[in-house]
């Protein structure tokens, strides 16, 4: 990956508060036109990674660079970033289209007020808001608010823009909807955003890749499939919120685990050995059935209906609780008996271990 | 489904009962009383309920009291200005600079001490600080910066307006500092981001912000100061006389129907002065 196709480039970038080590020596190189989505846990420096990009923090170590150009000491203006808030952080006391013109009104050389009126106009129509000029902040519904955020930022024109979690104001409806709209907005404008999120779903189903961060260092970057698919680590798996996870060794062509020994036959890289199982590989026997393939004994707990699929869940030994997801295209779902002890069990090709 | 929302509001009235009734009773008649004895026909040892326009020709006619008029809302645009001045900064530092809300709150209770102590002796305090012999003039013949001791700090109009200043300043601080402080961070932000330098973000965001603070605020100095009249007969040595000063000495020398035409002045500036302070903000949105 050159310099000049990447949009922004990070190295070794670190940042600390006091003693906590927020970013831990990043290295990440982002394309143009590419929607990125950062995913991870609270904590995991998410916010703080996207401020430095921003300029609102300053690296402790490492070099920024927009477009070729080294930005780590720039203030966040000059650096030609758009940034959306959490919580938008509009102005409450301007209108629709005053908010949005804010930044080509206000900054050191203004432009020209046709310009500036038929850029706003340009943009409140690309992002949907036509007729909410002369509203006030406080007369406009939340996804209305999330769209002048956007044309706040789009109207300066920059390259990448950088979304601190968009979408968390806003209710489960809006935010599918939202979703949609801000891909398109993206596709039509060509530019890169680097989306961060606390939600597994939503950062696999909107970047073309996903950066995992987990404890202030890039766990995984790779295609939403892959990170699915191959997570690098177990807690990247573990973020995922669809895989069962396993402590243990590796012993050999099995691994030991808390709950005995488990076949497998990929294995990863990893710092701390773990077995891990997607939700919807694992299979539910009767007691004695299936004993050539890996699996253990459980009872049966309880079961959650979400619509497409079922989850089953279920109590092994040591109290440990293993999620069984059902899909319901792939037949009705059977009904389990309460505190009945059952077989899961899984092909040893579909597990992954790491360590 | 009408009815139960219907009869919740008619309870809900009974609510502020007790206090619509104590407000009628002690301050809304009082205040009509107060008009109405203003036209009472006022002779050296009685009043009687004969009405005249005596009293109230006499209040425009005279030098004294026309000049008294004056000089109060002279003095109370002086101290609106110094209590902004002095008050708009600080609330600036306390409301929207400081980060720690602990320092914050520590800062403004430490505003509120001298309140701690009684308003005479607040008032009396600044005497032995402004005198001739007093610690200012002290302090710069010492540093040899003044060779005689400055006369003009006590007992003039600027002493006033001194004391004033320092006793009224905080409920200046106090509204601002609040609505300073209720602004989000990320606003402040997003407009640097945008591009705007510091004195256009204070220009067009952090000042229409915290108009509402500046309103409510000029309104609690206002209403205290023109109706004052401690700070200008203990500081002025009497130099000074307020329409509140008018009405202690007309009370004291039982000139009621007099001090009723000052009253009834004293609260219509009042009544136009708060009036004309609200039509800036819209309270009811902002707050």
């Amino acid at each position: 990956m050159t310099t000049e196709a990447s949009i922004f480039r990070l190295e070794n970038v670190t940042k600390r508060f006091g003693d906590i080590v927020a970013l831990d020596n990043i290295s990440l190189a982002v394309d143009q036109n590419e929607y990125v989505s950062l995913l991870g846990p609270s904590g995991s420096g998410k916010t703080v990674l996207l401020r430095t990009i921003a300029g609102f923090d300053v690296p402790d170590q490492g070099s920024i660079e927009v477009m070729g150009r080294d930005v780590t000491h720039l203030p966040a203006h000059l650096r030609g970033i758009g940034f959306v808030f959490q919580n938008f952080a509009l102005f409450p006391h301007l209108t629709v289209s005053d908010n949005v013109a804010f930044g080509l009104r206000n900054r050191a050389e203004p432009a020209s007020a046709d310009e500036i009126s038929t850029r706003v106009n340009d943009v409140i129509k690309l992002v949907g808001l036509e007729g909410l000029e002369g509203r006030g902040i406080g007369q406009i519904s939340g996804g209305q608010k999330q769209r002048v955020a956007l044309a706040r930022t789009l109207v300066t024109e920059p390259k990448l823009i950088l979304l601190d979690e968009p979408l968390g104001a806003l209710d489960a409806n809006l935010r599918s909807r939202m979703r949609n709209e801000l891909r398109a907005i993206r596709e039509r404008l060509g530019v890169t955003f680097l989306h961060v999120t606390g939600s597994e779903t939503e950062a696999l189903a909107m970047g073309d890749r996903v950066v995992v961060l987990d404890h202030g260092r890039i766990a995984q970057f790779d295609a939403p499939d892959t990170v699915y698919g191959k997570p690098a680590s177990p807690n990247v798996a573990m973020f995922l919120n669809r895989y069962n996870l396993f402590e243990g060794e590796i012993a050999g062509t099995v691994f030991k685990s808390e709950l005995g020994e488990l076949a497998f036959k990929k294995r990863t890289d990893a710092h701390k050995p773990a077995y891990a199982i997607r939700y919807d590989r694992v299979v539910v026997d009767s007691e004695s059935a299936g004993k050539g393939d890996p699996g253990f004994s459980a009872s049966f707990v309880a079961s959650e209906y979400l619509g497409s699929s079922i989850m089953y869940f279920f109590e092994a030994a040591g109290g440990k609780v293993i999620e069984v997801e059902h899909h319901l295209s792939n037949g009705a779902p059977k009904t389990y008996e309460a505190k009945k002890t059952y077989r899961l069990r899984w092909k040893p090709e579909d597990a992954i271990v790491f360590g | 489904m009408t009815t139960p929302v219907k009869s919740s509001s008619r309870t809900a009235w009974w609510l502020i009962a007790p206090g619509a009734i104590w407000m009628i009773l002690f301050l809304v008649v009082p205040l009509l009383m107060i008009l109405y004895v203003s036209f009472w026909t006022q002779t050296t040892f009685k009043i009687e309920p004969i009405l005249t326009l005596r009293s109230w020709q006499q209040f425009f006619a005279s030098d004294t009291y026309l000049s008294s008029l004056w000089t109060t809302v002279r003095i109370w645009l002086i101290v609106l200005a110094t209590t902004f001045i002095i008050g708009y900064p600080t609330a600036l530092f306390v409301g929207l600079f400081l980060k720690s809300k602990t320092l914050s709150t520590v800062l403004l209770v430490i505003c509120v001490i001298p309140f701690w102590t009684s308003f005479l002796i607040r008032v009396l305090a600044w005497r032995p600080m402004l005198g001739k012999e007093g610690a200012i003039n002290i302090v710069l013949q010492y540093l040899g910066i003044v060779d005689h001791p400055i006369e003009a700090l006590l007992f003039t109009e600027l002493s006033v307006i001194i004391g004033m200043t320092q006793i009224y300043c905080v409920f200046m601080v106090g509204p601002i500092a609040f609505m300073l402080g209720r602004i989000d961070p990320n606003i402040i932000e997003a407009a640097r981001d945008l591009g705007a330098g510091f004195w256009r973000i204070f220009r067009k965001i952090i000042f229409p912000l915290s108009l509402p603070g500046v309103v409510v605020g000029a309104i609690f100095v206002s209403v205290m100061v023109l109706g004052e009249f401690a700070t200008a007969s203990a500081l002025s040595g009497r130099k000074v006389n307020l329409l509140g000063n008018i009405i202690v000495t007309q009370v004291g020398s039982l000139k009621w129907a007099l001090a009723s035409v000052v009253g009834v002045i004293l609260t219509v500036i009042m009544g136009i002065v708060i009036s004309l302070f609200l039509r800036i903000v819209d309270l009811r949105r902002e707050l």
